[in-house]
């Protein structure tokens, strides 16, 4: 399989990447000593060879000097291979006899200050690429079926905007919600910086569009069950839990809320107000049906109650109602799990009293659907707070209790409740203990000092040292850093901004899907500035706080750029894999299975019986664990192999002997 | 529960004991063949042999001091390409089972039909050791047992003198012998359903007191534990480092024998055999001769031994039939006991304990080299 490469005629093409490679490289050089390198026929370098001009030469020097295999010595082949096998594609090479040698992150950046080993160092990676190059194979890529169909996870705005975008783009969605209603957090509210909308008129025609829409099928009240396949093949197992109320009959009449005996605290008013056993989250919520939550329903319990059954006129009430389990197939997937906020327990200095609120909980309070109307009172006695304390940073940017992360919509949030609150207690005094205040946001900067200036919140530069009760109010011990004094506030309530975490059962997620998560549970993009909303198993993106704490704009975009990579996706009638992946050299293969152990993909099926691995063209990534685990490397990387190997260890150990 | 019986050894012939023993599993069809140790004609060695018919094992010698094969490596290449279809009893030493288990782990053997009889080990000579000490005595194996009781035996190979495991880990039966007079009984113990099948085959009771066995396995244990300890101080002066690791190696022909006794390498061709490392142009020797203006040859001597290291260090079981194997008596066992040691502890894996630990390089934790991370 392997030839000797000498039928190879390489030009070598080296780029100045203005002044980053050229400022430490001596490209003059570096050119001047791979010219006579065996093999090369060509050589020569310019400013930007990813420019027009620069391609420019590489296709004029293909055709004048009968290249049959290029080097492009420039910057991370994760930033211009495409562009450059693209080009030699064009000109009639095979793309995979061309290949990138990275003298840019690899050696002139950091050897910037030192001309002499940054110059010697580009040549050794050259002629290491060159002698690498030598025994590249001609690859052409996989073909895969494409199925144009999505499968969403998560309703809230995330994944409602990714739906309605790939669903207005002509494609055929499937959304999966885990709770009885989609609307996600941002239903729950009060309004949103820095303009103050109401969900009613953000989150509200949303919730209705994707009930309505004719190419999207909504499951709610359901979970992912299992996932297969790949990308253009998925498929995928949804349970779609009992409602245990048969919606053909039910006409919502509500009688069966009224008579239930089980009230347990609202998950949509974050227990603030209960709701029964048999229930609708809220009042807006799509689907528009009551469920029965079969953990907390008497009649599941010892006593048998059968209240609601009792009560609906519609025998709609079904409580043998099982869970159906649906399959789908589909092309692609979109995660919008989102977040949850971090539990209180993590925050120690500020004791337990109903009194003590997070942000929700406030938003809640806040809202005209909320379960004060919209006034706030507080939790514990129904008393309107007079005075209230906000603090920042509640297990965000504190590594020792909580995360070590910013959850980046806090001060914002928090400045919007300060005002939210003057509005609906005007004699009320705000004080928001913070660390510093963080306005990126378009519009926002002017609308915390608004909040400071007009509003006369008293912002406070930092830390809380305790809150505890002392009588009818909560004392707030803390430090005000900028006058120096220690402060003490009676306060009525305190809110924590609590930090945003990942949602608990996301690493579960994360392990049925093979995507990976953070340290933090936060899903991994495939690359932070480039592939921001792709993960690293094709087919599978990322949108909204399930990859990070966002707030509703970034939010939106991020759904909006996950759904455009799913529409340029489908553009294809089929899909082309890189063929620069890993095989199985049948001869040599006994069967061990520590590949398929290895494959962070699931890419290695083993055949027990003939002791043989087999690689899924489709699934695997090309990223080599395989090759480097198997001990008889019968497991080899196209383009990657053992020989390949030793030829570039060779050359480094010839030039810097 | 384990079930425990004791076999009176009559006239002080323990090997006729384990023979009667033996007899009766093929007798009672416990099992449909065995594969166990069996004098050769002349007495020089003791090699593992099929046997189907009781008549065949009247030289069987399962105590005699010589292991010329892992049996590991046989049981792989029975049950490799199709599992065992009738019942196949196996007589093992520790460390052919631990061996034996990691085949599994590495789908190289099959266990189903296979049950396993491991045999309290007092260590074994080298074949060419055995050779002459067979010859010198009516009764080798008996002769050997005397003075393995009395601890003075100087003829045990490197590896049987500080061997952690003389006893079985994970056998279905296990025939005992430490800390017993074994000159009047000896123990059966079973250890799973099948062995559990076996008594009930053979209408043993399983009521027999395994405590002073269990006593002189835990002195053993730690007097092993301090031996290994020295050793491996011994060894790491000896050959640690790169210079002292080629002086180990100086006498290496190439010759690979090692990697054919060893129980645990399994591919069908050696990366050290292949195209990857044989198959270079002339032009490529002269240009490596040409950078140090020499170039020792054949290549890749030194490459060869790290990279069986690399690939046998995690399950190495330390059995030393790698050094035994050796024309030149380099102390490769030395070298592997250091290096999977070493390997064995940072993972804190212990090769052969139990079909259920996961190959370390090939399990994923979460949690893991703590101490590694800055």
């Amino acid at each position: 399989m392997e030839q000797s490469g000498k039928d190879k005629r390489i030009g070598v093409f080296v780029c100045h990447c203005g002044l980053n490679v050229a400022q430490s490289v001596d490209v003059e050089k570096v050119v001047q000593e791979i010219s006579s390198y065996p093999g090369v026929v060509h050589a020569e370098h310019y400013q930007y060879m990813c420019s027009e001009p620069g391609q420019e030469l590489i296709r004029k020097a293909i055709k004048d000097h009968n290249l049959n295999a290029v080097i492009n010595a420039n910057c991370s082949p994760s930033l211009h291979e495409k562009t450059f096998r693209g080009l030699v594609q064009a000109e009639g090479l095979n793309p995979y006899h061309q290949e990138v040698a990275n003298i840019r992150e690899h050696c002139s950046w950091p050897h910037a200050n030192d001309r002499q080993t940054a110059t010697r160092k580009a040549i050794a990676i050259i002629k290491a690429t060159i002698d690498r190059l030598k025994l590249n194979m001609a690859l052409t890529p996989a073909v895969i079926n494409l199925n144009k169909k999505v499968l969403v996870i998560g309703g809230g705005v995330a994944g409602m905007q990714a739906a309605l975008r790939i669903a207005n783009g002509g494609y055929e969605v499937v959304l999966v919600e885990s709770s009885p209603s989609i609307g996600g957090h941002a239903a729950q509210l009060s309004g949103t910086f820095p303009t103050l909308d109401r969900p009613a008129c953000l989150v509200a025609p949303m919730m209705a569009e994707v009930a309505a829409h004719p190419r999207i099928r909504l499951y709610a009240y359901a979970d992912i069950e299992e996932v297969s396949g790949y990308v253009g093949n998925f498929a995928v197992k949804i349970r779609a839990k009992a409602t245990c109320v048969d919606e053909t009959k039910c006409t919502n009449c509500g009688r069966c809320f009224e008579v239930c005996p089980v009230a347990v605290p609202s998950e949509f008013d974050r227990g603030l107000s209960d709701r029964k056993a048999i229930y609708r989250p809220f009042a807006q919520a799509v689907p528009f049906r009551p469920v029965i939550d079969v953990l907390s329903c008497a009649h599941f319990s010892d006593d048998g109650c059968s209240a609601c059954e009792q009560v609906c006129s519609e025998n709609a009430i079904s409580y043998d109602q099982k869970d159906t389990v649906i399959e789908e197939e589909l092309g692609a997937i979109v995660v919008a799990t989102g977040y949850d906020l971090i539990t209180r327990g993590i925050a120690p200095e500020y004791s337990d009293d109903p009194d003590i609120i997070d942000g929700m909980q406030l938003e809640r309070l806040l809202s005209p659907t909320g379960p004060t109307g919209g006034v706030v009172k507080r939790p514990s006695d129904g008393k309107v707070p007079k005075e209230v304390v906000f603090i920042q940073c509640v297990g965000s940017r504190d590594q020792e209790h909580g995360k070590s992360y910013c959850s980046r919509v806090c001060c914002l949030y928090v400045a919007k409740q300060s005002l939210l609150y003057k509005r609906s207690i005007p004699e009320g005094q705000a004080y928001v203990f913070y660390m510093d205040i963080r306005s990126d946001v378009k519009g926002t900067e002017e609308f915390v000092q608004n909040v400071v200036e007009k509003g006369r919140t008293m912002y406070l530069r930092g830390r809380v040292s305790k809150v505890f009760r002392d009588g009818d109010k909560l004392k707030v011990w803390g430090v005000d850093t900028l006058t120096g004094k220690s402060i003490e506030i009676a306060a009525d309530m305190v809110v924590l901004a609590t930090a945003m975490v990942p949602r608990t059962d996301a690493k579960d997620l994360a392990r049925v899907l093979n995507i990976i998560a953070d340290q933090n549970g936060f899903f991994t993009e495939a690359h932070l500035k480039l592939r921001p909303v792709d993960t690293l198993t094709s087919g599978i993106y990322l949108a909204g706080t399930a990859q990070w704490p966002k707030d509703i704009p970034d939010t939106i975009a991020s759904a909006s750029g996950a759904a455009s990579r799913i529409l340029s996706l489908f553009s294809r009638e089929e899909l082309l894999h890189d063929p620069a992946i890993a095989y199985v050299d049948e001869e040599l293969c006994v069967g061990c299975g520590q590949c398929v152990s290895i494959c962070a993909y699931k890419a290695i099926t083993l055949d027990e019986k003939q002791k043989l691995a087999s690689v899924n063209e489709a699934i695997c990534e090309g990223c080599g664990a395989c090759a480097a685990t198997c001990p008889s490397k019968a497991m080899k990387h196209k383009n990657w192999t053992p020989k390949q190997f030793f030829n570039i260890v060779d050359v480094f150990t010839k030039e810097y002997e | 529960m384990p079930r425990n019986a004791m076999l009176e050894v009559k006239g002080g012939d323990i090997t006729g004991t384990v023979r009667g023993f033996l007899e009766k599993l093929l007798e009672k069809k416990a099992v449909d063949a065995l594969l166990v140790p069996v004098e050769v004609p002349s007495k020089k060695n003791v090699v593992q042999t099929m046997v189907t018919d009781i008549a065949q094992l009247a030289d069987v010698s399962p105590l005699a001091p010589v292991m010329p094969v892992n049996t590991a490596k046989i049981i792989s290449s029975v049950t490799k390409v199709a599992a065992s279809t009738k019942k196949v009893g196996v007589i093992l030493r520790s460390c052919e089972l631990r061996a034996l288990v990691e085949m599994v782990k590495l789908k190289q053997a099959d266990m189903n039909n296979i049950v396993t009889i491991g045999i309290d080990c007092f260590g074994t000579y080298s074949v060419t050791d055995y050779a002459v000490f067979s010859q010198e005595h009516d009764t080798p194996a008996g002769e050997y047992l005397k003075k393995a009781a009395s601890g003075t035996d100087t003829l045990l190979r490197p590896a049987c003198k500080i061997c952690q495991y003389p006893y079985p880990l994970t056998a279905d039966m296990t025939i005992g012998l430490f800390g017993l007079p074994i000159e009047k009984e000896i123990l059966v113990h079973s250890g799973t359903k099948e062995g559990d099948q076996v008594f009930e085959a053979l209408g043993l009771d399983g009521e027999a007191d395994p405590a002073k066995r269990d006593e002189a396995l835990s002195a053993l244990k730690s007097e092993r534990q301090k031996l290994k300890e020295e050793f491996l101080a011994q060894v790491q002066q000896e050959a640690g480092g790169l210079d002292n690791m080629l002086s180990v190696l100086s006498a290496c022909v190439a010759c690979h024998n090692c990697r054919i006794a060893c129980p645990i390498c399994y591919c069908r061709e050696c990366l050290l055999d292949s195209p990857t490392f044989v198959e270079w142009e002339a032009e490529k020797y002269l240009d490596w001769a040409s950078r140090k203006g020499a170039l020792r040859l054949p290549a890749d001597s030194l490459l060869f031994h790290l990279v069986r290291m690399n690939h046998m260090g995690a399950s190495c079981v330390a059995c030393g039939l790698c050094e035994d194997a050796c024309p030149n008596s380099i102390a490769v066992y030395k070298l592997f006991c250091l290096a999977g040691s070493r390997v064995q502890e940072t993972f804190e894996y212990t090769p052969g304990r139990s079909a259920d630990d996961e190959l370390p390089l090939t399990a994923f934790k979460e949690e893991e080299f703590k101490g590694f991370e800055k």
